[in-house]
């Protein structure tokens, strides 16, 4: 108990829940069972007071029984001698008896007896409440204090006139008058006031008794039904708030705080698991914002690529219009020129050189409108293999090729691809122009098509490897850039790899390229597979 | 006696010029039109067996000139000149009914070639 209130104090607990219903129901107790004393006391003390007045009439008719026979045969020294007698018993404080006119006729004082009393008196105003008014006739009962205060109870009972009387030979009272004297009796009610402050004494400490067990069981059953429940429900609150998603109510009551801390308990785990799901939300979107963002700077890198040879072909459109007018000038009055100078004649090598020239910027302007063709594709589904295959016939025979060796190694299961085969003819040549020139006409180049698959569908991949000393890294992020070249002036336009790449992108590939120095180099080509119609 | 009238429609005057360097010492008499408006008016006043144009010009390009000399004068042949041949362009003239198409900077020879070809196709036709 005492324990409860150290910890209802620590913890400010008159403010605390525990605290308030122990503050109300205690306050209810006190103010109950302070009612319910008050009632039980009151009812007790009327109870013996009536009692008493009962007890009081039963004296006072007793005290005119006793003296009947002395009244009735007027032997007054009797009747003094009985009042005196009874007025000697414990309890009795005095007996007296008034005549008619309020004289004392007899007393348990003798030194009353003689004394009139005046109607003002004590003994006279219960019945004669006011000046004037006749007597009544019924007994009156008073109760006072003495001066020990203790209750005295004070009976006055008229003596009535009867048949007895007033045929009496002694002294006859006349007929008519009522009443003929009246006795008086003053008992103490010491006793009875003992009696009652003790059982008032008794019913407090019952009450007390009562209210300080009452108020320690529930004090206990407060502080383990509620406070310590609620204490351990906020130190878990402070514990999840604090971020331990761990925490766990070990309250397993089947009450409403055990409700309560089930409730709490699914709430922790649910909280765990969906902060466990938003972070890994959170891991999962920083990797597909990281790939998001490679992808939009691959699809800007190729768009920016994209538009900087679809403005060259245009460009380039105009140019060799412009350009190729002129340009058959120069070849036309050439080969005019040329048959007015005998052959080995050192003019007619200098006008076939103009003309050699002239057919050279040819080849470049042919070379630039290959932007301006990518985007004129006729497409059919065509089998790569062939594609590959015509092109080496072209080539097989020229000069350059005597010392390489070619090796193919088709997939003869090769899906179909939508393309132009011309172009992809074009890209072709010029890969396999640029792996001789990369060998210097000594070496091996490898031609292999095969089908994959990836996340984004099926593809044919075509790969054609050299065994040439590879590609420098600081050329390799320009080799698909127009009019990049490495070879030497007057053979390569650097246009070759930046029309294949066109291309390849306007029919939905990608053209990527693999080097290793001083062992060769491989490009990959991968084209979209055509799906036949079934 | 002349082998044939050939009309020379090209903007260049340097192209005009080499097709008629070209073809008159081979005994065909050139004509020759800046334009294409220009090439229509020679076509009304002299008799022309073959034409060539230029596809790219101002005003009128090749294909209109084409489409109008094979609807008023159908036993024409044109031969097309073209500075950037392209497949489709190639095959919408073939199929509007040119010849041929010669692909600029060409050769004498090759302008010859092309040219005698088409005028041995119209005069088999006419035969016929």
């Amino acid at each position: 108990m005492v324990y409860i209130f150290k910890q209802m104090l620590v913890k400010k607990s008159l403010h605390s829940l525990t605290g308030k219903l122990i503050l109300t129901i205690g306050t209810l107790m006190v103010v109950g069972s302070s009612i319910f004393w008050y009632l039980l006391f009151r009812h007790q003390e009327t109870e013996l007071i009536q009692s008493s007045v009962k007890y009081g009439h039963s004296f006072v008719e007793y005290v005119i029984k006793s003296n009947r026979y002395g009244m009735l045969t007027f032997q007054q020294l009797l009747i003094q001698q009985t009042i005196e007698a009874i007025g000697s018993a414990e309890g009795v404080l005095r007996v007296r008896i008034f005549d008619s006119r309020g004289k004392i006729a007899y007393s348990s004082d003798k030194k009353d007896i003689g004394t009139v009393v005046d109607k003002k008196a004590p003994v006279c105003v219960g019945c004669h409440s006011a000046e004037g008014t006749h007597p009544k006739d019924t007994p009156t009962v008073l109760i006072s204090k003495d001066n020990r205060d203790f209750r005295v109870l004070n009976i006055v009972q008229p003596i009535y006139n009867e048949v007895a009387c007033y045929t009496s030979t002694c002294h006859a009272h006349p007929r008519q008058q009522k009443v003929l004297g009246l006795v008086e009796a003053n008992l103490s009610l010491a006793v009875l006031d003992k009696s009652i402050k003790n059982q008032g004494l008794a019913i407090t400490i019952y009450v007390l008794v009562f209210l300080f067990v009452i108020s320690v069981v529930l004090c206990t059953i407060l502080w383990n039904l509620v406070s310590t429940p609620v204490s351990l429900l906020t130190r878990g609150m402070e514990k999840v708030a604090g971020g331990d998603l761990d925490y766990h109510l070990d309250i397993n009551t089947k009450d409403e705080i055990g409700e309560l801390a089930q409730a709490f308990n699914a709430m922790t785990s649910d909280l765990k698991k969906a902060k466990n799901e938003l972070v890994e939300w959170g891991n999962t979107l920083e990797k597909k914002v990281q790939e998001k963002t490679e992808a939009i700077h691959r699809a800007q890198a190729q768009l920016i690529h994209s538009e900087k040879l679809a403005s060259l072909g245009r460009m380039a459109a105009g140019v060799a219009h412009e350009i190729n007018s002129p340009l058959t000038g120069i070849v036309t009055f050439g080969h005019l020129l040329l048959k007015k100078f005998p052959q080995g004649s050192e003019e007619n090598e200098d006008i076939q050189v103009i003309i050699e020239q002239a057919n050279r910027c040819s080849t470049i302007i042919k070379g630039l409108l290959g932007f301006a063709r990518a985007s004129a594709a006729e497409k059919a589904p065509v089998n790569i293999n062939d594609v590959i295959s015509h092109s080496l016939n072209i080539v097989k025979n020229k000069a350059d090729f005597f010392n390489i060796k070619i090796v193919t190694n088709f997939d003869d299961f090769l899906s179909k691809v939508r393309a132009d085969s011309s172009q992809l003819q074009q890209v072709f040549l010029n890969l396999i122009m640029n792996a001789a020139d990369a060998i210097e006409g000594k070496g091996t180049i490898t031609m292999s098509t095969r089908n994959i698959r990836d996340n984004s569908g099926d593809w044919v991949e075509i790969e054609f490897r050299d065994t040439g000393p590879g590609i420098d890294d600081e050329n390799l992020a320009k080799i698909f850039e127009p009019f990049f070249t490495t070879k030497p002036v007057g053979k390569g336009t650097g246009l070759g790899l930046a029309v294949s790449h066109g291309i390849i992108q306007e029919h939905g590939g990608s053209i990527s390229v693999k080097t290793k120095r001083g062992e060769g180099t491989s490009f990959f080509i991968k084209l979209p597979a055509y799906k036949e119609m079934p | 006696m002349k082998k044939g009238i050939i009309l020379v429609i090209d903007d260049e005057d340097i192209v005009r010029t080499s097709c008629s360097r070209a073809l008159t010492p081979s005994g065909y008499e050139v004509k020759l039109a800046k334009n294409g408006h220009e090439g229509l008016s020679i076509m009304g006043g002299d008799k022309i067996d073959l034409v060539l144009t230029d596809l790219k010009m101002p005003d009128m390009d090749g294909i209109e000139v084409l489409k109008k000399i094979k609807q008023d004068w159908p036993g024409v042949e044109v031969i097309i000149i073209t500075g950037y041949q392209t497949v489709d362009t190639a095959v919408k003239s073939i199929k509007l009914g040119a010849f041929d198409y010669i692909e600029k900077p060409f050769t004498p020879d090759a302008l010859i070639n092309a040219v005698s070809k088409a005028l041995d196709h119209k005069n088999k036709s006419q035969q016929t």
